[in-house]
């Protein structure tokens, strides 16, 4: 579904990836694991377009969109959501989810009741978000805006999603719980790109992992293989 | 000087002050999205005003004036947009203040010898007699002043809140990048922005003209105040600008008719730089955290 | 290097001297007239070049400047029957003295405010001009005749010469100071007002002082103006007219004495430009074919982007169009003035000076002047003998709340003198954050901060420079418009003593001091493996180059504690490798370091002991072995350590934590 072949991407003239390659199939979960600096969220921007690579290619669905403007490429199906979360703090929890669907829906009227059932379905798999519908989201807990993020990126229905550092800044109990969703859309069928800074989580819900060192993939290869390498541990701490 | 008479002042004043809050809230339009503002805004204002009377003259009604007029501001929107803004914003500069002024010299050239240099009256199907409301003499050209600034302000207020168009409106302003994961286009939402204030501009033109007359000094004057309620009342809220505007109205209505016509541009100028002064980061810059 | 002094001085005392010839050679009254009014606007332009070619700021007040210098002169001559000299010493103190007045708000503004709080300073000059008719006339205006200088009624030769004299001068000051660190400064505060007070140098009286000094010349200009004129009314002072001297200093090209003298010529002639058709209809032909070849050139080679290629075209065939379409150019002064102004902004921003710069250099190979010798090291870093096991920088429960969020919570570490301490933690540990309130970048919310037992000043970059704390940054904050040898000369400590002085410097009396603080700079340079990249612009250099640069400016403070922010970010291999090696060198010349890395590799063959931060807290301390075993650590970084398998991941690691 989603695959990248030797990326090339940086900030101004520092070059942060330095040929990085990976693939998600469709229907599984990848993680994305590493030290700091090691490349993985500026990965995430590059497939999404917030950074434009300089070489490689990323191919969604068997098309490039490499160098593509970041609204083209989500609405070509994929959904990011980004290191921090970046809410729309103003906006409401249920405006905030209607805009994740914005590329399926009509833009002047009408779009709350088509987006009826799209909504359901995440209040169901988050029900806080429900109770906190008309909530600004920019009020909610750190838990909380990472449910709204993830639902967000589900009212896009998308092909792939992206989930970048999903527990950052998150009590363990909460990431649990992110975690145990995560769980569950993976049972779904969604194919998702983890990227986590706790190793050992997202070993836990990840089909195949990279491990990525200093601008590429050092290490790949199913979770309980990594588990016992001893350059996993390495690639953290030295 | 009795009370009434500066009751009197203060009202007419207060009036007129909204136009100001309506330019400003123009500012606050592209502000929002795009950091940015239109340096020639007030060019804008009296292009379109004169652009309006020009429909007036060649016989068309006034209910089809009104949108010409509107939809001419908008052209000029975007017209500002791409030759002035989107450069600068994609090099991630301030160029644009200094094409946006460019700009609008630009705009005061052509409308100054397209239409002349002269101050023209500007028909209105309002009637001009003064009525009473609450002890104070009004015309109802100048409640057609309040209900004018009213009515787009909430009419935007309303498009930005119920559709879904106006959320990713608010969306991008408040998270370019996320808006953009969104798959909402941040070119076109600044685009739109600088649409909209057009329409603003339009309107605050149109509005204004019947008591002011069309020239093409007209609204030079009118952007300095606006600039002046907008740092006062901050470029983030909505409908401070609404309460600034009415209050530096009437404070320049007073000066002036103390004063002497003159000294009528003091209080807003004053008020600007001592704003600018007391604001540490201004206008163009919420408190945010320096990132380095 | 006689060719270089040929060549430039060479050119600019030929210019001169041309000029000074022309009453003798010339009977023209009117050509006299329009280069007397050239030099007046070249002085006026090179007072504006200084807020908008070297602070890179949009300066709409330099016109309202101008009129109050004319009006000041004016009204001395009229009222107090004051001479030449008098008269305009009047002129100058009062523009300087407003605009220091108007600095003090402005300054903390940038970008727009500052061009709206100049906007609404002209406005209010011009409304003040004309309201106060009882002193000014009003808009009935002001005359005046010329006054003697000291007793002697000066001719319309006499006076061209003395405006032309006035400009030498003004001219050479001003070359004298842009030259110095003065004009360092001025440039390094457009480039990054951070890093320009956190080396030391202070954003906020470098800009005081740029914009007293361009009012200052406002004013000397309008004094002048007022003389030739002898005649005064408000609506000479008004906003087209700050376009049009923007337009000058722009098309003639920023930062560049000549720029802003071809910009004056520019101004000067305009009146002339358009009532004269062919004349118009030539210049803006050869400028539409400028725009053409230069855009063509520019989309071919997909140099710039298109609109950057098509719009000046776009704008210089409406000239062109409008010249021959148009009944009287002069009516259209104001879109004529917008248009030009417009193509030169987008397709030609740095001017024609500045094109030409380029393109002479090219032609003529001007060697840069040499530079001097490197001083040797240890005039410049001397080797401090370290009593180690003294405490250097002590932090007592340091706090820093963002709102709600607890960034830092309560951190207490001491750094010893001679160390290499390194700072290390997960993404929101709150390491940068300490960093920053240390570096004074935000003030602490609580708890204390000792410098070998005194406390640092808090919340301000550049006094806690000034108390002996230099630092790099993680997100590169050089003056990337200035040289490598030019970005560390602004940040030497000590090195300036006469140059502090603007009149000395003004003089030209700084020069030696430059050519020593020239060797000072060169010597860290060839410290950091950079010599030979003294003069590439910063921007120029390689990522690599442009972090060790960033440490040899730090250097340059003579720190009592070097605060490295990930000075190995985004570097390669090899890069790391002589960053670290440039760390150790200079760690062994008795500089107290505190690194943060994420590279582990970098932490542990450099950092002597190791401080870990978690959740905006201090979870452990040791050397980097310890560290790098210990379970809390382990935890911080990998999750959860879960029991089972996974334990026999961590190498030796306790058995409990």
């Amino acid at each position: 579904m989603l695959v990248v072949s030797d990326l090339h991407a940086g900030y101004g003239l520092s070059e942060v990836l330095v040929g990085t390659s990976l693939e998600v199939k469709a229907g599984t979960v990848v993680a994305l694991i590493g030290a700091n600096g090691a490349g993985k969220t500026t990965t995430m921007r590059a497939i999404s377009g917030l950074v434009r690579p300089s070489k490689g290619s990323v191919l969604l669905d068997g098309q490039p969109v490499q160098g593509l403007a970041p609204s083209r490429i989500a609405r070509l199906g994929l959904a990011h959501s980004p290191e921090g979360r970046k809410v729309f703090g103003p906006l409401s929890v249920e405006d905030n989810l209607l805009l994740g669907a914005y590329r399926r829906l009509p833009r002047f009227i009408g779009f709350r009741a088509q987006a009826g059932r799209d909504l359901d379905r995440v209040y169901g798999l988050f029900p806080r978000l429900g109770e906190r519908k008309r909530q600004q989201a920019g009020t909610l807990s750190g838990g909380e805006q990472q449910m709204l993020a993830i639902g967000r990126a589900l009212m896009a229905a998308p092909k792939v999603m992206l989930l970048d550092e999903p527990s950052m800044g998150l009590a363990p109990v909460i990431v649990q719980e992110v975690f145990r969703t995560i769980q569950r859309l993976k049972q779904e069928g969604m194919t998702m790109l983890l990227v986590e800074q706790f190793a050992k989580t997202a070993l836990t819900v990840a089909d195949y992992a990279y491990v990525m060192e200093r601008g590429r993939v050092a290490v790949e290869g199913p979770p309980a293989e990594l588990r016992k390498n001893e350059r996993v541990l390495a690639a953290y701490l030295g | 000087m009795t009370i009434s008479i500066i009751a009197q002042m203060a009202v007419s004043g207060a009036l007129m002050g909204l136009v100001y809050a309506l330019i400003a809230y123009g500012f606050q339009l592209t502000y929002a999205t795009s950091k940015s503002i239109n340096f020639g805004q007030g060019e804008l204002v009296m292009v379109s005003a004169f652009f309006s009377l020009t429909l007036i003259t060649l016989g068309l009604p006034y209910w089809l004036v009104v949108p010409g007029g509107l939809l001419f501001g908008a052209g000029l929107g975007l017209f500002v947009e791409r030759a002035g803004v989107r450069l600068a914003l994609e090099q991630k500069s301030e160029g644009w203040i200094l094409l946006t002024i460019i700009l609008g010299l630009f705009l005061f050239s052509v409308a100054e010898n397209v239409w002349g240099r002269d101050d023209r009256p500007f028909p209105t199907p309002i009637s001009q007699q003064p009525i009473q409301v609450l002890g104070v003499d009004v015309t109802p050209v100048e409640l057609s002043v309040a209900i004018g600034v009213f009515a787009i302000m909430g009419v935007i207020e309303v498009f930005k809140r119920q559709t879904l168009l106006g959320k990713a409106f608010e969306a991008v302003s408040a998270d370019r990048d996320a808006g953009e994961l969104m798959g909402i286009s941040a070119t076109h939402t600044v685009m739109l922005s600088y649409a909209l204030s057009g329409v603003v501009a339009a309107v605050a033109g149109i509005l204004v003209s019947p008591i002011t007359t069309v020239g093409p000094t007209m609204a030079s004057a009118l952007v300095l105040k606006a600039f002046s309620v907008a740092v006062v009342a901050g470029l983030e809220s909505g409908f401070g600008v609404v309460v600034v505007g009415m209050f530096l109205g009437a404070l320049e209505s007073i000066a002036s008719f103390s004063l002497g016509s003159g000294w009528r541009e003091v209080p807003g100028l004053v008020l600007l730089i001592l704003a600018l002064a007391v604001r540490p980061t201004g206008v163009f810059g919420k408190a945010t955290i320096r990132k380095v | 290097m006689w060719k270089r002094l040929l060549l430039i001085r060479g050119a600019e005392l030929l210019m001169f001297a041309v000029l000074a010839a022309v009453p003798l050679a010339v009977q023209n009254p009117y050509a006299l007239g329009l280069l007397t009014l050239l030099a007046i606007y070249g002085i006026l332009l090179i007072g504006l070049d200084v807020t908008v070619g070297y602070l890179g700021q949009v300066n709409l007040a330099q016109a309202a400047f101008l009129g109050l210098g004319a009006y000041t002169a004016g009204l001395c001559v009229t009222k107090l029957g004051w001479g030449m000299p008098l008269a305009t010493v009047a002129a100058i103190a009062v523009c300087t003295v407003l605009g220091g007045l108007l600095a003090l708000p402005a300054l903390r503004l940038e970008g727009p405010q500052f061009a709206l709080a100049t906007l609404s300073f002209t406005a209010l000059t011009v409304t003040a001009l004309n309201e106060l008719e009882s002193l000014t006339g009003g808009a009935q205006g002001l005359s005046l005749t010329r006054p003697p200088l000291l007793g002697h009624v000066l001719g319309a030769n006499e006076f061209y010469w003395l405006c032309m004299a006035l400009l030498a001068v003004v001219w050479v000051a001003m070359r004298n100071l842009l030259a110095s660190q003065w004009g360092r400064a001025f440039e390094a505060l457009r480039d990054s007002p951070i890093a320009t007070d956190a080396m030391g140098m202070g954003t906020y009286r470098h800009k005081v002082a740029a914009f007293a000094l361009g009012s200052a010349l406002g004013g000397l200009a309008g004094a002048l103006y007022a003389f030739n004129f002898q005649y005064l009314q408000p609506q000479s002072f008004v906003y087209e007219l700050t376009v049009i001297l923007l337009l000058g200093v722009v098309l003639g090209g920023r930062k560049s004495l000549w720029g802003a003298f071809v910009g004056a010529s520019l101004v000067a002639l305009l009146p002339n430009l358009l009532s004269n058709r062919t004349l118009f209809q030539v210049i803006s032909g050869l400028g539409f074919l400028l725009s053409l070849l230069a855009g063509i050139r520019g989309l071919v080679r997909k140099t710039i982007p298109p609109f950057q290629a098509i719009a000046p075209i776009l704008a210089t065939g409406v000239l062109v169009g409008g010249g021959l379409l148009v009944a009287n150019t002069e009516d259209w002064r104001k879109a004529i003035f917008a248009l030009m102004l417009f193509s030169v902004v987008v397709g030609l921003p740095e001017g024609l000076m500045g094109f030409a710069s380029r393109f002479l250099s090219r032609l003529f190979r001007i060697p840069d002047p040499p530079l001097p010798a490197p001083s040797p090291l240890d005039e410049v870093l001397p080797a401090t003998p370290v009593k180690s096991g003294t405490p250097l920088l002590e932090l007592r429960d340091l706090r820093r709340y963002f709102g709600g969020v607890k960034a830092l919570d309560g951190v207490s570490m001491t750094v010893l003198a001679g160390q290499i301490h390194g700072l290390i933690g997960p993404n929101g540990s709150g390491k940068s954050t300490l960093v920053n309130v240390v570096s004074g970048l935000y003030a602490p919310t609580a708890g204390e901060m000792l410098l070998r037992g005194q406390p640092l000043p808090r919340g301000s970059l550049f006094r806690t420079a000034q108390a002996g704390v230099a630092r790099t940054f993680q997100n590169l904050q050089l003056f990337t418009g200035l040289s490598a040898i030019e970005n560390v000369m602004a940040a030497l400590r000590g090195a300036y003593r006469r140059s502090r002085s603007m009149p000395l410097v003004l003089l030209g009396l700084g020069r030696i001091e430059e050519k020593r603080a020239q060797a000072h700079a060169l010597a860290l340079l060839e410290f950091v493996g950079l010599g030979h990249e003294a003069r590439t612009p910063a921007k120029d250099l390689t990522y690599g180059a442009q972090r060790f640069l960033e440490i040899a400016r730090a250097v340059a403070r003579r720190p009592q504690i070097l605060i490295l922010d990930e000075p190995a970010a985004g570097l390669s291999h090899p890069d790391m490798h002589r960053q670290m090696e440039i760390i150790e060198r200079v760690h062994q010349r008795g500089v107290t370091i505190v690194l943060i890395e994420h590279h582990m590799d970098v932490v542990s063959g450099l950092c002597n002991v190791v401080t870990v931060l978690d959740g905006g807290k201090l979870i452990a301390e040791g050397t980097p072995v310890d560290v790098k075993r210990h379970p809390k650590v382990i935890e911080a970084y990998l999750g959860e350590v879960e029991p089972g398998p996974v334990e026999e991941v961590a190498p030796a690691a306790p058995a409990t934590s």
